[in-house]
């Protein structure tokens, strides 16, 4: 009877540890009211959870600064990346509490500090948010963003793979912006071109970065009286986590054996129960492109410059592996536990075996994947360069799919500057933007 | 024996703590004695500084002998030579980053403390450049180098020579080692007789994947080849 009362409370104690529902349950609402453009509500809901946060604190931070964005709210939305930021980039060292931990419950006893292509983005978020103010600090974020990739690459193939490529990760966003703002100073010429190229280099099939290049080389920013504006558009909904049943490999098997093994005197069977890991989801596009027209003239399109879906996956392949690993030594060491305790206890009622079982059970029911992500980021960003006049010029967005417009335009006002850049950042999860159209040096709603 | 077992248990805990616990950052400033540190994989305050130091030394050097042309201040001593930095190119394999900047301000500073140069504004070198659009490395076009000059006489800054710094490298692989020559050379262009003359600095840098690297490819023994 003591025995199955210390299991009892021992299962209970696991259950209580454990994350009871994942943090894509929690977060499905006010995601839900984003998607559905009703900012303070899904602002509301969002601070409601950071009051009681369940590990998943800086991804609801990260939530919340991307509806401080949209609303117009730049200042407060940099800010609370910038803490994300440095928070996550204190939280990228190992943990041995927590390695424990997580072997005894599931991966959200370790604290998160984002995937790669988020440490990555965060930054990216960074530099467009200073550019869609004054843009004094857009020239750090944007070198931060480039020597961060160098540190992850480094990580990434010390940990994972000694080959990995040399543009592991890079959204090829961060260095066009290098590009972008050093054409910019009129004089850097030479950097400009070499991010550009970088850029071309990550996305071979896009031809308009020859433009780009070509005017590196030989051309100037803009001509005189003339200024540039950059149509930048967030596009579809960007990837999630979803809790997925895994078959584990023989391969993860004998990465999972390496860690059990160091662990106790556990040993992996050769076949085990799938596992409970997380995988990455993007809902499809909405539409291809944004149609861009320029005082009331039908100019171009944005064309896609950076494919989270295809960077968040991609990353995350590499990492996988070890994340099933995890998942099978964890259910090897509850199982062994069992067995142990069992032995130790020296169990001999069919009742007290049964009921011990049953405990382990309850154990392992209670793992949940870990889900946590940044999940309000975009599926693609896109981009277009227009050269105008100074003035103010009515700029006019709607979607396109096929060349042809399927959804309501928008329109806002920007003021070119002459030899200056100028900013318009939008994001379109379906066929009409979220929140407000925003403009470098102010912001404006005019959906 | 009972110190023996708690000096290990604490030697034990010392090293979980370190392998296993998150730490925090700390800084320090490091006193103008002390030797920077020697980037691991690309080059930084170890070879821009002395690169900067002598090439600019070297120009000034070269620079003592007063033109002809030289214009006299009323006392006889002759008016310091304007000179306007255009900037940084960057023909090296490895990016400049955040010491593009740093390396125009390190020129740029270094001039300005010599008497017989006085170097342009830079804010005031960028509108030029701003306002007639062209590029830097096409201003030794003499119209180009015409029209520029031009627009900075109109805003009260003529100017003597142009100077443009550009950086190179030069890489060399052996096995799991490399070998970077880093050259800095600094170009002045007389704006009145379009004559030009350059000076360079060069360091090398070894790179290498194991520690005892630099030992296998490079003789320890100074003074032998």
């Amino acid at each position: 009877m003591a025995l199955t009362s210390i299991l009892a409370a021992f299962a209970l104690a696991a259950v209580l540890l454990a994350g009871c529902s994942t943090h894509q349950k929690r977060l499905a609402s006010p995601r839900a009211s984003f998607y559905a453009n009703q900012l303070p509500a899904a602002e509301k809901q969002l601070s409601k959870l950071i009051e009681k946060p369940k590990s998943d604190a800086n991804v609801i931070e990260l939530d919340l600064a991307m509806v401080e964005l949209l609303r117009g709210d730049i200042a407060s939305a940099e800010r609370r990346l910038q803490q994300v930021r440095d928070t996550w980039d204190h939280l990228e060292q190992k943990s041995l509490a927590e390695s424990a931990a997580s072997y005894i419950t599931d991966d959200h006893q370790r604290a998160y500090s984002g995937e790669d292509y988020e440490r990555l983005m965060i930054r990216i978020m960074l530099t467009l948010c200073s550019l869609m103010q004054d843009g004094v600090d857009a020239e750090s974020y944007s070198l931060q963003t480039l020597a961060k990739q160098q540190q992850l690459l480094e990580k990434a193939r010390e940990r994972w793979d000694e080959e990995l490529a040399a543009n592991y990760c890079i959204p090829p966003l961060a260095p066009y912006l290098r590009g972008v703002l050093r054409e910019a100073t009129h004089r850097d010429y030479d950097a400009a071109l070499r991010s550009y190229q970088q850029t071309a280099s990550l996305l071979p099939e896009s031809t308009f970065l020859q433009n780009d290049i070509e005017r590196a080389q030989h051309g100037v920013h803009s001509q005189p009286g003339y200024g540039i504006v950059y149509v930048i558009a967030m596009v579809g909904r960007g990837p999630y986590k979803q809790e997925t049943n895994h078959r584990p490999s023989q391969a993860a098997l004998q990465a999972a054996d390496l860690i059990v093994s160091s662990l106790g005197k556990y040993s992996v069977p050769p076949t085990l129960a799938p596992v409970k890991i997380p995988e990455l989801v993007s809902p499809a596009k909405p539409f291809d492109l944004v149609g861009v027209e320029v005082n009331g003239n039908a100019i171009s399109t944005t064309l896609p410059i950076t494919d989270l879906h295809y960077l968040a996956t991609q990353s995350y392949a590499i990492k996988r592996p070890e994340v099933v690993a995890r998942a099978v030594a964890r259910r090897v060491v509850k199982k062994g536990a069992i067995y142990a305790a069992k032995d130790k206890l020296n169990v001999s009622t069919d009742l007290a075996s049964v009921a011990m079982d049953a405990a382990g059970v309850l154990w392992e029911a209670t793992e949940a994947a870990d889900t946590r992500c940044w999940g309000l980021l975009p599926r693609e960003i896109q981009i277009l360069r227009l050269e105008l006049p100074a003035g103010v010029h009515q700029i006019r967005q709607e979607p396109v799919t096929a060349g042809r417009p399927i959804g309501p335009a928008v329109a806002c006002d920007v003021t070119v500057r002459d030899g200056q850049n100028s900013y318009i950042l939008s994001y379109w999860p379906g066929i009409k933007p979220i929140g407000q159209v925003l403009v470098s040096g102010r912001s404006e709603a005019t959906p | 024996m009972r110190a023996t077992i708690h000096f290990l248990a604490a030697g034990l805990l010392i090293t979980s703590i370190g392998s296993g616990c998150r730490g925090f950052q700390y800084g320090h400033l490091v006193s103008p004695e002390k030797k920077d540190l020697v980037g691991s994989h690309s080059a930084g305050s170890e070879v821009y500084r002395p690169l900067v130091e002598e090439s600019v030394a070297k120009l000034l050097g070269s620079c003592e002998t007063v033109p002809a042309a030289a214009t006299l201040a009323p006392d006889g001593t002759p008016v310091p030579r304007r000179v306007c930095f255009v900037g940084v190119e960057n023909c090296s394999a490895e990016e400049l980053g955040d010491f593009r900047e740093h390396l125009y301000e390190l020129i740029d500073a270094r001039i300005s403390q010599s008497p017989s140069f006085a170097p342009l504004s830079r804010r005031v070198v960028e509108a030029a450049l701003h306002e007639t659009r062209l590029r830097p490395d096409s201003l030794v076009i003499p119209d180009n180098m015409q029209l520029f000059t031009g627009v900075l006489r109109q805003d009260g800054q003529p100017v003597d020579y142009l100077l443009f710094a550009k950086l190179t490298s030069g890489t060399t692989e052996r096995n799991a080692s490399s070998q970077r020559d880093y050259l800095l050379t600094l170009e002045m262009v007389d704006t009145h007789t379009l004559q030009s003359f350059k000076e360079q600095a060069e360091i090398r840098k070894g790179y290498h994947r194991s520690p005892l690297g630099r030992f296998s490819s490079y003789n320890i023994f100074p003074g032998t080849k």
